[in-house]
C-alpha cells in the first residue's frame, strides 16, 4: 500500500534543513489560547559583519540600490589581557539585563555582537532595557550589530526534548559564538596566510552553568565582573552593574522577610475585572513618606496607602493593583509631616538583621494619626484605604540624589574596598536606595545618578546601582543637570542627523525675492502691513506678530502672524522626530533647552523685526465691539515692523505723542483686547493665580542678583487675548476638518470633590462661600473672596484654587466627545496650541492640520492616524508638565542661591496647618515652606491641632495660635537641606 | 436509521447467497480469505499532522477509505451554575419543587462538565452536514465519547472557565464502505494525542496559561507508574463494529460483507479504571445493515419462466419465501438477534485479551512506538 505522510517536517525529509518551526500558545487579550506554529525558514546569507570576512560581503543581501548594509564590526577590534589579539563580545540576555549602563559607557565595550535570541529575550524581560539596546545598535561609534542567529542555517538550534526555553536560548548563544569564531579564523586566513591576529569571539555570561558548559566546549568565556575588572577604570565601571542578580545569589539563604509577597498576575486580572481589587498609579504624599494614595475610577477619592507594609514596595509613579482594607481600618489623610530623613536616621546600610518592615519610630508615627482619626470636620472623615497585593508595572527611572554620610562607613578617598551606602535621592517621595559602591569615598558630596533595580522580599529598602556622578553638591552644573534629569529633559546637543535637516544656507537663508519662487506658491505677500512684535525683554525665539487696522466700513482687520516653523520642518524627518520627542522648550532660569536648533529658533523662524519671514497668518474682520466678523487663515510673508518688550509696548501706547499708524493700530488691539477679555470673563473664563517670580541674574556670571515677583502690564493681557482668540479660530477649523484627527487641548471640569476642602477652609476660617457649580460660579465666588486688610488674600485663594484644578491636556479629537473638548479655564468649547510652534510640538502638529484644511499641502498620514496622534499627545503631555516643573524648580534653586547669606524678614500667609507644622507663603519671593514645631523651639514645643478651625494652638514659651490664611512675619535665611544637600530656603516664625 | 445514502453493493441475489452461506460456515471463509472473523483491515496511521491543531490523527484503511481528525481546544466562558447545595438552599423556599428537575439536567449534573463542551461534526465528501450519514455517525461517535463522561470532566478550568472541545472528523475519501469505525479510531488516536496548554493560574482566576508549548499537558493524562509508563490511565473510547452472519460474528466487516449481515452492532468500549486488563462497554448500538435493502432472489418454484408458479399474492409469495429460507435462494435477512449472540459479541470485544482490548492497545502503540 502506497502512503504519503500529511506531516510538513516530519523525521522524514530531514535532508530538508531549511525549514524548521517553532509552536508556542499565545494568549490574546480577548482571552482566547491559540496553539501558534511558525515556521522558519533558515538561510545562510546573513553576514557576519566583521570588516575582516570578504565571503560574508559577498552572499550578503543587497538592498534596492544593489549596495550591502555597511559592515559594523571593526576589523582591529581591541584587546585585553586575555585576549591579546582583540575580542568580539557576545553578550547574553543577563549580561544586558544587568549591565545596560555599563554597555551604554563610551569609552568600553565596542565591537559587540547582539544576538537575535538574546534581543528578543531582553525585549520580553523589559521593554526599557531593549529600546535601549536599539538605541545602542543605532550609535555607529560604539559598533553593536544585531547578528540573527536563528535565522542562519549553521546557528540555528532546535529545541531538544526536555530542554526548557533557557537552556535552548544558553546552547544558541554558545553554538553562535562557536561559529563566529570558526568564522572569523576561517575569515583572516582566506584574507592572508601570514595574519595571525586573530581577534576572538568572547561570550559574556554571568550563568555559572553557561560558563561551564561553555569551558567543556572550549569557546572561550568570561563572566561579566571578570571581563570588567580587565578594563581601565574598572571600579567605577564595577559600580554600574545591576544589584538585583549578585545580591539573590548571596542572600538566597536568608529566610527573613519583610513584605507580603506579590499575588500572581492571573489573580489580580481577575480580582481588577471583578472589582474586588483595583489598579492605579501608586502616589506618595510629598508630606508625607508613609502615605500613599491610588487613584482608581470606583472610587470619588483616592484610596490611602498607609506605612510601608501596605504599600509593599510600591515607589511612586508604579502602576499597582490595591486591595481595599476593611471599614474599621479607614483613616483620614495625614495631617502630620513626617519625613524619611527624621525617623530612620540610623539605619545601616550594610547590616539587615534586627530590621522590621515598620521600623518603631514610624508605628509610633502612624498611631498619632490613628488617635486623631475621630475627629468629625470634614477634612478628617476617614477615607477608604487599601493596601498595595502587586505591581502591574514598575515606573522606575533614573533618580538623582546624594550619598547619605552617615552611611558610609569608611571616607577614606583612597579606599577601594566595596561597600554599601544609601542613597537619599532629591524626590522626597522615592525611598532611600541602598547601593553598593566601591567608590564611597568620592561620592560623598556628589550629585549622583543612580538606578533602582529591585526591591525584594527579604530587603527594607530597594537595591539599586551607581550610574554617574553629576559633580559637585550646589554647583550650578550638577544641580541644572540633576533637575533636567529629574524631570527627564532631554539635553544632549542636536545630533548631526538633526542638524543635517536644517537648510543649507545656514544664517543666510533669505525669503526668495522672486515671486515665482517655489516658496511663494499658496503664500499672501503681507509684507506691507505694519506688523510688530510683543514678548518679555530678550527674547530672541518670536513666535507670533500682531497687525490691526481700520477698514473702510468702520471694522477691523487684525491679524496674528505665526512664525512658519512646519515650513522648515517636515513631518518624520530626523529633526521632527527630535521635535517630537523634546515636545517643548524648556525654560529654566539661565538656560533655555529648546526643543529646535537654535538656527531655526531664534533666526529662521524667528519673527525678528525688520526682516522678511515666512509666517502663518491669521486674519479676522471684527466690529468695534470686538465681534468676528470672518475668519481666514494663509500662509504668508510679513515684515515685522518692531520688535518691543511689554514694557516698551506699554510706554509707547501710553503716549499720546506718538500717532504713527503702528502706535494707533497697537492702541486699536488693545481697545479690542480688553474687549475680549471681558467677554471671555463674562462668558466663565477663570483668573487664576500662581506665585511667579523673576530672577534677576548678573548677565556675565549669571548668578542671581535679586527676585522680583513678575508684574503684569495691559500689553500683556494684549498679547494673551489675541493668541487665545488665534487658538480658539485654528482648533475650530481644525477640527471642521478633521473630526478625528484633530489635535485640541482640553481642560477637564474639576470634580466637586477636589474643592471640598478649600470650601470649608473658607467658610469656616472666612464665612465665604465658595461655588463650584460651573467655571462661572467659580469666578464669580472666587471674585468676592475678598479681605478688606489684605489685598494678597484673593490671590491667595487663586493660587489654592488653581490646585485644586485638573491639568490641561492635549487629546485627540477623536477619542473624546465634544462636549469635553471644554476648555473650563477659558470657558471655551474647543482650543488648541497654534501660536508657540517654536517652543512647542502640539503647535507645530497644529499648523500641519492648519495647512491641510486651508487646502495648501497635503495632511501626512500619520497626522491622519488617531493611534499616532495619541502616542504623540501623550508624550508632549508628559514632556509639558515635566518642562514646568523643571522650570519652577530651576526657579527655586536659584531663588535659594539669591537668598544665599541674606537674612530678611518678610511677610506670608499660612496655606496649609499639619499637627506638627505649617505651611508658610511668601508671595515675595514666591517659595512655600514648612515650618516644623520644632522649628520654632528646642525642646519641640507641646501643641493642639485643631482640625475642624484650622488652628494650630503652639503651647508652651511660644505660646501661639497659628491660623489657616493668617497672614504673618516670617525670617527668611538658607540653609543646606539634609535630605536633599540642596540649599533650599529656611524660614522662622517672628 | 439506516446508513441509507452509503453506495449500494452491486452483487446479484445469487452472489449475495454464496457470500452468505461462505460467512456462515465454521469456520467462516470472508472475503478477504486471508483473514479470520476478529482480524481488522490492515491500516496506516498517523499523528499529529495538522500542527496548528492541539490534536490530530490520520488513519488510512487498505480498502482506500481514509479519515482525519481534528481537535481543537478554546477556553470559553462557563455559564453560571449553582452548586447542588447552593440549589437545594434556593428551592428549599418553594420546597416540593425539586421533583421538576428533568432527568437529562440530573444527568448533565453528575460532573463538573457538561456534554455541550463537545462539538463535535462529521465531514464525509458527497454528503451535505445535514444528511442521515453524518449526523448519525456525528451523534454515535459523540455519545460514545461522553458516556463515560470523564472527558468533559478534563475540560473544566474553574467555575468560570472552560475549554469547549471541537472535534472535527474528516472523511477525506469517498464513503466506500460504512466508516463508523475508522472514524472513531482516528478520533480516539487524535483525542489520545491532544494536548491543552499548561494552566498557570490557580482556582477560580481569569485562566492564565504557559507559553511553553512542551509543556502543555495531554487531555488525556498518562499515569506515572513504572508499569505502564506513557501509557494513560484513562482513554478514549473507540467504536468497534461487529456483525452477526448465522452463528458467527465477524469483526470489522466490509462493504460487500454488510450487504450479507443478519445484523449489525456497534459496540463503543473504554478501557476499564478498575483493573488493568479487559475493557468496559459505554455504549452499545444495533445498526440497521444494508442487507435489508438488498433485492431478494427468485426461487425456481416462483418463477413461471422456469417452470414455476407466481404467487397470487403478496402474502401468498412471503409464505412461499418463509419455507425456502433455507434453500439458498437469497432472501434479505429480516433483522433481529439473539440474546446469546448478543451476550457473545460482549464477551468476545470486552473480555481480557478481547477485540477492545487489542485495538485500544495497537492505537496507543502508534503513539508512543
Amino acid at each position: 500500500m502506497e502512503y504519503f505522510s500529511l506531516k510538513r517536517s516530519s523525521d522524514l525529509n530531514k535532508g530538508q534543513t531549511n525549514l524548521s518551526s517553532k509552536v508556542y500558545v499565545r494568549s490574546t487579550k480577548s482571552g482566547k489560547v491559540q496553539k501558534i506554529v511558525r515556521e522558519l525558514y533558515l538561510r545562510r546569507d546573513i553576514p557576519c559583519s566583521s570588516n575582516l570576512c570578504r565571503a560574508c560581503l559577498e552572499i550578503a543581501p543587497t538592498d534596492y540600490s544593489k549596495k550591502v548594509a555597511p559592515f559594523v564590526l571593526s576589523d582591529t577590534p581591541a584587546g585585553s589581557k586575555n585576549f591579546p589579539n582583540g575580542q568580539y563580545l557576545v553578550p547574553d540576555t543577563n549580561a544586558f539585563l544587568t549591565g545596560m549602563d555599563l554597555f551604554e559607557v563610551e569609552t568600553a565595550f565596542h565591537d559587540v555582537i547582539i544576538l537575535q535570541t538574546v534581543l528578543e529575550e531582553v525585549k520580553n524581560r523589559s521593554l526599557p532595557l531593549y529600546h535601549r539596546l536599539i538605541a545602542l545598535t543605532k550609535n555607529e561609534g560604539k559598533r553593536f550589530y544585531v547578528f540573527f542567529n536563528e535565522f542562519r542555517q549553521e546557528t540555528y538550534v532546535a529545541r531538544q526534548v526536555g530542554e526548557t526555553i533557557n537552556d535552548r536560548n544558553d546552547r544558541a548563544v554558545r553554538t553562535a559564538v562557536q561559529w563566529y569564531n570558526q568564522h572569523i579564523t576561517d575569515a583572516v586566513r582566506a584574507r592572508s596566510k601570514k595574519q595571525q591576529r586573530v581577534p576572538t569571539v568572547v561570550m559574556i555570561t554571568d550563568d555559572r552553568d553557561n560558563l561551564r558548559k561553555a569551558k567543556a566546549d572550549s569557546i572561550p568565556a568570561l563572566s561579566l565582573s571578570d571581563f570588567v575588572s580587565g578594563l581601565e577604570n574598572a571600579e567605577e565601571l564595577l559600580d554600574m552593574i545591576s544589584a538585583a542578580q549578585e545580591r539573590r545569589e548571596v542572600r538566597s539563604t536568608k529566610a527573613e522577610v519583610f513584605y507580603p509577597e506579590y499575588f500572581t498576575m492571573s489573580k489580580m486580572m481577575t480580582g481588577v475585572k471583578n472589582s474586588t481589587m483595583h489598579q492605579g498609579i501608586f502616589n506618595v504624599s510629598p508630606y508625607n513618606y508613609l502615605e500613599g494614595s491610588v487613584h482608581v475610577p470606583a472610587f470619588d477619592k483616592s484610596l490611602l496607602v498607609l506605612g510601608r507594609e501596605n504599600s509593599n514596595r510600591a515607589i511612586s509613579g508604579d502602576v499597582v493593583v490595591v486591595e481595599v482594607l476593611p471599614k474599621d481600618q479607614w483613616k483620614a489623610p495625614s495631617t502630620k509631616i513626617i519625613e524619611e530623613e527624621t525617623l530612620n536616621k540610623n539605619d545601616n546600610a550594610e547590616a539587615e538583621d534586627g530590621e522590621n518592615v515598620v521600623s518603631e519610630r514610624e508605628r509610633r508615627a502612624l498611631q498619632d494619626e490613628v488617635k486623631r482619626v475621630h475627629g468629625q470636620s470634614a477634612e478628617g472623615r476617614p477615607q477608604p484605604t487599601a493596601r498595595v497585593v502587586g505591581i502591574i508595572k514598575r515606573n522606575w527611572r533614573q533618580y538623582v540624589g546624594h550619598i547619605d554620610r552617615d552611611s558610609v562607613r569608611s571616607s577614606s578617598k583612597s579606599s577601594r574596598q566595596q561597600q554599601v551606602v544609601f542613597l537619599i535621592p532629591m524626590d522626597k517621595r522615592i525611598p532611600k536606595i541602598r547601593i553598593r559602591t566601591r567608590q564611597a569615598g568620592e561620592l560623598l558630596g556628589q550629585r549622583v545618578l543612580a538606578n533602582i533595580d529591585s526591591w525584594d522580599r527579604d530587603s527594607r529598602y530597594p537595591v539599586g546601582h551607581f550610574i554617574r556622578s553629576l559633580g559637585e553638591l550646589e554647583s550650578k552644573g550638577a544641580e541644572t543637570e540633576a533637575l533636567l534629569l529629574e524631570w527627564d529633559v532631554q539635553y544632549r546637543p542636536f545630533p548631526k542627523t538633526v542638524l543635517d535637516c536644517l537648510p543649507a544656507e545656514g544664517h543666510d537663508w533669505k525669503v526668495p525675492a522672486s515671486l515665482d519662487d517655489s516658496g511663494w506658491i499658496g503664500r499672501k505677500d503681507l509684507r506691507d502691513l505694519l506688523v510688530c512684535s510683543v514678548d518679555p525683554p530678550g527674547c530672541v525665539d518670536i513666535d507670533d506678530a500682531l497687525h490691526a487696522r481700520k477698514l473702510p466700513n468702520g471694522n477691523f482687520e487684525v491679524g496674528v502672524h505665526i512664525a512658519d516653523v512646519s515650513h522648515f520642518v517636515k513631518p518624520n524627518n530626523a529633526m521632527d522626530k527630535e521635535a517630537s520627542q523634546r515636545g517643548t522648550t524648556v525654560y529654566l532660569v539661565d538656560k533655555r533647552i529648546d526643543m529646535l536648533p537654535m538656527l531655526l529658533g531664534t533666526d529662521l523662524c524667528s519673527l525678528k523685526p525688520y526682516v522678511e519671514r515666512y509666517a502663518f497668518s491669521v486674519i479676522w474682520e471684527v466690529t468695534p465691539d470686538a465681534d468676528i466678523v470672518t475668519a481666514n487663515f494663509t500662509k504668508s510673508v510679513i515684515r515685522s515692523r518692531e520688535a518691543f518688550s511689554y514694557e516698551q509696548a506699554q510706554i509707547r501706547i501710553d503716549d499720546s505723542a506718538q500717532q504713527d499708524d503702528l502706535t494707533n493700530g497697537m492702541r486699536t488691539l488693545m481697545m479690542l483686547s480688553k474687549k475680549l477679555r471681558q467677554k471671555r470673563y463674562d462668558a466663565g473664563a477663570l483668573n487664576l493665580a500662581s506665585p511667579e517670580v523673576k530672577v534677576q541674574t548678573e548677565s556675565e556670571t549669571s548668578d542671581p542678583v535679586d527676585v522680583q515677583t513678575k508684574k503684569l502690564l495691559d500689553t500683556n493681557s494684549l498679547v494673551e487675548e489675541f493668541m487665545l482668540l488665534a487658538n480658539i479660530s485654528v482648533a475650530g477649523k481644525n477640527y471642521e476638518a478633521f473630526p478625528q484627527t484633530a489635535l485640541l487641548r482640553r481642560h477637564a471640569a474639576p470634580p466637586k470633590t477636589n474643592f471640598e476642602e478649600l470650601a470649608n477652609q473658607l467658610k469656616v476660617k472666612k464665612g465665604l462661600e465658595l461655588r463650584v457649580d460651573s467655571s462661572k460660579a467659580l469666578a464669580d465666588s472666587l471674585d468676592k473672596c475678598l479681605d478688606a486688610q489684605d489685598p494678597f488674600f484673593n490671590t491667595l485663594v487663586r493660587i489654592m484654587a488653581t490646585r485644586c484644578m485638573m491639568s490641561a491636556e492635549y487629546f485627540c479629537s477623536g477619542t473624546q466627545a465634544y462636549p469635553e473638548f471644554r476648555h473650563y479655564g477659558l470657558a471655551s468649547e474647543i482650543y488648541t496650541h497654534f501660536t508657540s510652534p517654536i517652543r512647542r510640538y502640539a503647535d507645530l502638529e497644529a499648523h500641519r492640520q492648519l495647512a491641510a484644511a486651508i487646502d495648501y499641502e497635503q495632511l501626512d498620514p500619520s497626522l491622519h492616524s488617531k493611534a499616532k496622534l495619541e502616542g504623540v499627545c501623550k508624550n508632549i503631555n508628559v514632556r509639558h508638565r515635566n518642562a514646568q516643573m523643571a522650570g519652577r524648580s530651576s526657579v527655586e534653586y536659584y531663588v535659594g542661591q539669591a537668598l544665599k547669606g541674606k537674612d530678611i524678614t518678610e511677610e506670608g500667609f499660612v496655606m496649609k496647618i499639619f499637627s506638627n507644622g505649617f505651611v508658610v507663603f511668601v508671595p515675595r519671593f514666591g517659595i512655600e515652606s514648612l515650618i516644623r514645631l520644632r522649628d520654632l523651639s528646642t525642646p519641640e514645643p507641646e501643641a493642639e491641632f485643631d482640625a475642624e478651625n484650622y488652628v494650630l494652638r503652639v503651647k508652651g514659651e511660644v505660646k501661639r495660635d497659628i491660623e489657616l490664611f493668617e497672614k504673618v512675619s516670617v525670617r527668611i535665611t538658607d540653609q543646606i537641606e539634609e535630605s536633599t544637600g540642596k540649599r533650599k530656603v529656611k524660614l522662622t516664625l517672628v | 436509521m439506516a446508513p441509507a445514502q452509503l453506495q449500494q453493493v452491486n452483487l446479484s441475489p445469487a452472489e449475495l447467497s454464496y457470500l452468505r452461506s461462505t460467512l456462515s460456515q465454521t469456520p467462516p471463509i470472508r472475503l478477504d480469505h486471508t483473514k479470520g472473523p476478529r482480524d481488522f483491515r490492515s491500516m496506516r496511521a498517523e499523528y499529529d499532522v495538522l500542527p496548528g491543531a492541539n490534536g490530530s490523527a490520520r488513519i488510512a484503511l487498505e480498502d482506500g477509505l481514509e479519515a482525519l481528525v481534528g481537535v481543537k481546544a478554546e477556553v470559553e466562558r462557563s455559564q453560571w451554575r449553582p452548586t447542588p447545595e447552593e440549589r437545594d438552599a434556593r428551592l428549599s423556599v418553594a420546597a416540593g419543587d425539586i421533583d421538576m428537575k428533568d432527568e437529562d439536567d440530573e444527568d448533565d449534573n453528575k460532573g463538573k462538565g457538561q456534554n455541550a463542551w463537545v462539538e463535535m461534526s462529521v465531514e464525509i465528501a458527497g454528503f451535505r452536514d445535514d444528511d442521515s450519514l453524518p449526523v448519525f455517525l456525528a451523534s454515535m461517535l459523540t455519545e460514545s465519547l461522553l458516556a463515560s463522561g470523564e472527558l468533559k470532566d478534563r475540560l473544566y478550568i474553574n467555575s468560570r472557565f472552560h475549554w469547549k472541545l471541537y472535534v472535527d472528523i474528516l472523511l477525506i475519501s469517498p464513503a466506500l464502505s460504512y466508516p463508523l469505525a475508522l472514524l472513531s479510531m482516528t478520533t480516539h488516536l487524535a483525542l489520545l494525542t491532544s494536548r491543552l496548554p499548561a494552566l498557570k493560574s490557580e482556582r477560580d482566576e481569569d485562566p492564565l496559561f504557559d507559553d511553553d508549548w512542551d509543556a502543555s499537558v495531554p487531555l488525556y493524562p498518562k499515569s506515572k507508574g513504572k508499569a505502564a509508563a506513557g501509557s494513560p490511565v484513562d482513554k478514549p473510547p473507540v467504536i468497534v463494529l461487529a456483525m452477526a452472519v448465522g452463528s458467527n460474528v465477524i469483526f470489522d466487516p466490509c462493504k460487500e460483507e454488510l450487504a450479507v449481515a443478519d445484523a449489525v452492532l456497534a459496540i463503543a468500549c473504554a478501557n476499564s479504571q478498575s483493573s488493568p486488563n479487559g475493557t468496559r462497554i459505554v455504549s452499545i448500538r444495533t445498526i440497521d445493515p444494508p442487507s435489508h435493502l438488498t433485492p431478494p432472489g427468485v426461487p425456481n418454484s416462483m418463477n413461471s419462466a422456469t417452470g414455476g408458479v407466481v404467487p397470487t399474492s403478496g402474502a401468498d409469495a412471503l409464505t412461499q419465501r418463509e419455507l425456502l429460507a433455507n434453500s439458498g435462494v437469497w432472501t434479505p435477512p429480516r433483522g433481529g438477534m439473539k440474546r446469546g449472540l448478543v451476550g457473545q459479541v460482549v464477551k468476545m470485544v470486552v473480555e481480557k485479551g478481547g477485540v477492545a482490548e487489542e485495538v485500544i492497545d495497537a492505537l496507543q502503540a502508534i503513539e508512543v512506538g
